[in-house]
């Protein structure tokens, strides 16, 4: 009997402890919204300025504070080089902000896997960090849909570098903007490329699955089609996997001559490897902004001598690029652009939030006072802001980049330009 | 899974916990004797069945949109990645028939092995070898090198195992059997997140010996295509096959083997008779934990990608497998690792939908399993030789 009362004692307290687990997370995005509210509260009383008497408030910050620009960003895993690159290109940006009488910026780059989950779990952090004035981000499109509703809530504009998954911009939110391309420009256009280009006529659309993969591949499916060419086959893959040989194989008996991909550099480079042993060997990869990198040439070797992809046009070499190239380089010990296309987007983005922080911001009592709501307007009415990537100008539904992409290929070892 | 009196060990002289499970399992019976369940499942299992009957119809006679290569191709991944899986299931069932617990560590067990493996090809890679043109260990001995790359991977995975049984699961031993599976749940947490923080998250690229290379293999024309039989993937075949009857052998025949299936039968009696039971599951977590450290070397060189989590999924599907067999079944855990690999590669295609649908094709087969057939597969034959 005494093993049957422990495990009654367990089960009860293992509900408990479910019911406590729920109602906590429930309660953590109830409690972050009100946050930044309640930071607001005590200045208002001391004399703060009018532009706080809104419900979203200011942040406020005493002296020797930081302003922190937030970023979600795959950091670990296959896909941590973007992250990594696009949160050095950043940080960079926000040595060069320079300061508001005395208040530096700085970047608080998390690690949100490049998930939903991790992105939804990041914007809770920042939502509850009343020092977080903007987020650069985030980078996947995924991460970024499912943080959306959380920093709509308190008032913190997002900038984001790289995602690209169109629909982001449709769903009438007010914080997020984007200075990259949209999958629907990178997407018809791939398509034209390959059937007008390279002269593709059969084409096998593979993807990963997530917002931005399967997104991507149905805009160049539909595309190409439309254009005249014939998609033999549309498969999505598990994601995380290594071996793809058994999709690959059925991909091989419809004879394509080419495969387009949307997915990202983990998954893509092993498709890359594996095409050579599934009797795809004639057939050409095709991959997309989400396959470029430095990661692909290690990870396929000669296997991936002749791989495409599509990336954000390379802006000429301004003196302020060359400066950021440098200070990079001596940074970080890497070439700038070698790891991902996103890094001068992440420092233009970055840049770009420190630089409208700087308009809005009021001085007052030895505080520094960021009111919230006019920070979501001024970065939704950016306009002709000359960063290293492009002259940025957002729309009303927050697109900031109208750029057609740019096609490069693998060619002895390297990345080079495909037209 | 819900019944455990229907497995084929049930554990003899167990705690009260036992007789809780059986009123619990005995209502279940009562359920799933009565008339509705009677009917519903035939039922349930005809319209399946048929649905199936009529894909496979589709795919293979009407639009026959396969040839031969392609089939040949499905089935060499199948049965590559196949061995693997039957390499790990053994490891779940080594321990199931000993302990009668799951051993869900197991599968980290494995990545440790792999990352073993990754390390020695790397060392060999830099040890230079004088010659003309100067070359390295690792191309210059393949067949040493990728020999103590095994022993070392084996080495540290038994190792792991050693320990494991020693930290986590000895001390609850005679503590009821939720205990220890929770305790393991722990302890492959904690590796996870241990291997992440040594070996750092990113992925490595296992560099194998020029005679391995990876893509490279034996060519045979079907219906005018070229099928490749990679090396990899032949080696890996091989050697998980070698090992398994290796492994076979050596409970059927040693004097080891006897001690291991007699605790498994009866942990008391066994000590009566003079086996030393402690010693004895020490060596089975050693053993299982080897095998898990070969299939981590041979996933490494097969699929060339290591990282913390490497072994996650393949365990998970190890594990189904071992349950697909019959769990503490040591041939059931072969065919059923066998019969995942061929299903997660030639299910998709034969039944026409996507490839991401394949682990839900692999654990319907799981489900379906449990239904029909709760000791699984090749399950009965081994209660009727222990009983």
């Amino acid at each position: 009997m005494k093993a049957m009362k422990f495990l009654a004692v367990f089960m009860v307290l293992a509900m408990l402890l479910t019911a406590c687990g729920q109602a906590a997370a429930t309660e953590a995005p109830v409690a972050a919204t009100e946050a930044p509210v309640a930071a607001t509260e005590a200045p208002v009383a001391g004399g703060a300025p009018e532009a706080c008497a809104d419900a979203l408030g200011c942040a406020v910050f005493e002296a020797g504070d930081v302003i922190k620009i937030g970023m979600g960003a795959p950091m670990t895993g296959g896909n941590a080089s973007y992250g990594i690159d696009i949160s050095q290109g950043a940080t960079i940006a926000m040595s060069d902000a320079g300061d508001i009488e005395g208040w530096t910026f700085a970047l608080d780059a998390q690690d949100d896997g490049g998930t939903a989950e991790g992105g939804a779990a990041v914007a809770n952090k920042f939502a509850a960090d009343p020092a977080i004035v903007a987020v650069a981000g985030h980078i996947f499109s995924g991460a970024t849909a499912a943080a959306m509703p959380i920093y709509e809530k308190v008032g913190i504009p997002m900038l984001s570098p790289s995602a690209t998954n169109p629909p982001l911009t449709a769903s009438g939110s007010t914080v997020f903007n984007r200075i990259a391309f949209t999958d629907l420009n990178q997407g018809n256009n791939a398509a034209d490329f390959i059937y007008n280009t390279l002269g593709v006529k059969k084409m096998a659309v593979l993807h990963d699955g997530s917002d931005y993969g399967k997104g991507l591949a149905d805009i160049v499916a539909a595309q190409f089609v439309k254009d005249g060419g014939e998609v033999v086959i549309e498969q999505a893959i598990t994601p995380g996997e290594s071996d793809y040989t058994a999709v690959l194989s059925t991909v091989a008996a419809k004879t394509p001559d080419a495969i387009y991909f949307g997915g990202y550099t983990a998954e893509g480079a092993v498709l890359v490897n594996q095409m050579k042993t599934t009797g795809l060997e004639n057939a050409k990869f095709f991959g997309c902004d989400g396959t470029y990198g430095e990661d692909f040439l290690t990870r396929t070797g000669a296997n991936g001598e002749g791989a495409y992809a599509s990336i954000a046009p390379a802006s000429p070499d301004s003196d302020a690029k060359l400066t950021f190239n440098a200070a990079y380089l001596e940074k970080f010990g890497k070439e700038a652009g070698s790891l991902s296309p996103y890094t001068w987007a992440g420092y233009d983005a970055a840049a770009a939030l420190a630089a409208t922080v700087k308009q809005v911001a009021v001085v007052a009592d030895g505080k520094l006072y960021i009111p919230r709501a006019a920070l979501v307007a001024a970065v939704r009415s950016l306009s002709n802001y000359v960063g290293l990537s492009g002259t940025f100008t957002c729309q009303s539904n927050g697109e900031c980049n109208t750029d057609k992409p740019q096609f490069v290929v693998v060619k002895d070892g390297a990345w080079t330009n495909a037209e | 899974m819900n019944d455990p009196s229907s497995l084929p060990l049930t554990p003899k002289g167990n705690n009260n916990l036992q007789t809780n499970t059986n009123t619990a399992a005995k209502k279940l019976q009562a359920f799933q004797n009565s008339k509705f369940m009677k009917l519903l499942r035939p039922i349930l299992g005809v319209v399946v069945s048929l649905y199936i009957v009529f894909r496979l119809y589709q795919v293979l006679v009407v639009h026959q949109e396969y040839g031969a290569d392609t089939w040949t191709r499905l089935l060499i991944s199948g049965l590559i990645i196949g061995g693997v899986y039957s390499l790990i299931a053994i490891g779940y069932t080594l321990v199931y028939g000993i302990l009668f617990m799951i051993n869900f560590a197991h599968g980290e067990v494995m990545m440790f092995g792999a990352y073993a493996g990754l390390y020695s090809f790397w060392a060999f890679k830099i040890i230079p070898i004088a010659g003309d043109p100067p070359t390295n260990f690792l191309n210059a001995y393949p067949i040493l090198a990728i020999i103590l790359a095994f022993l070392i991977g084996m080495t540290v995975s038994a190792t792991m195992g050693f320990f494991l049984e020693k930290i986590a699961y000895r001390p609850l031993r005679k503590a009821p059997r939720l205990v220890p599976l929770i305790s393991a749940i722990g302890a492959s947490i904690f590796l996870q997140n241990a291997a992440m923080l040594l070996f750092s998250p990113q992925l490595r690229d296992v560099t194998n010996p020029d005679i391995l290379r990876r893509g490279a293999g034996w060519t045979i024309v079907i219906n005018g295509s070229n099928v490749i039989l990679p090396y990899t993937g032949v080696f890996t075949f091989i050697l998980s096959i070698l090992l398994l009857v290796g492994l076979y052998i050596l409970v059927r025949k040693s004097k080891l083997g006897r001690a291991m299936r007699a605790t498994a039968l009866d942990k008391k009696t066994a000590a009566l008779m003079g086996v030393d039971v402690d010693s004895t599951i020490s060596r089975t977590f050693i053993i299982s934990g080897a095998l898990a450290g070969a299939a981590g070397v041979m996933w490494g060189i097969h699929n060339g990608l290591v990282y913390y989590f490497v072994g996650f999924i393949p365990g998970i599907k190890a594990f189904t497998a071992a349950v697909l067999g019959g769990i503490g079944n040591l041939p059931g855990a072969m065919v059923g690792g066998l019969l995942l690999g061929i299903v997660e590669s030639m299910g998709p295609a034969a039944l026409g939908i996507d490839f991401q649908l394949k682990d839900v094709l692999s654990f319907l087969i799981l489900i379906f399993v449990l239904t029909f057939r709760p000791s699984g597969l090749l399950g009965e034959v081994l209660s009727e030789e222990k009983v």
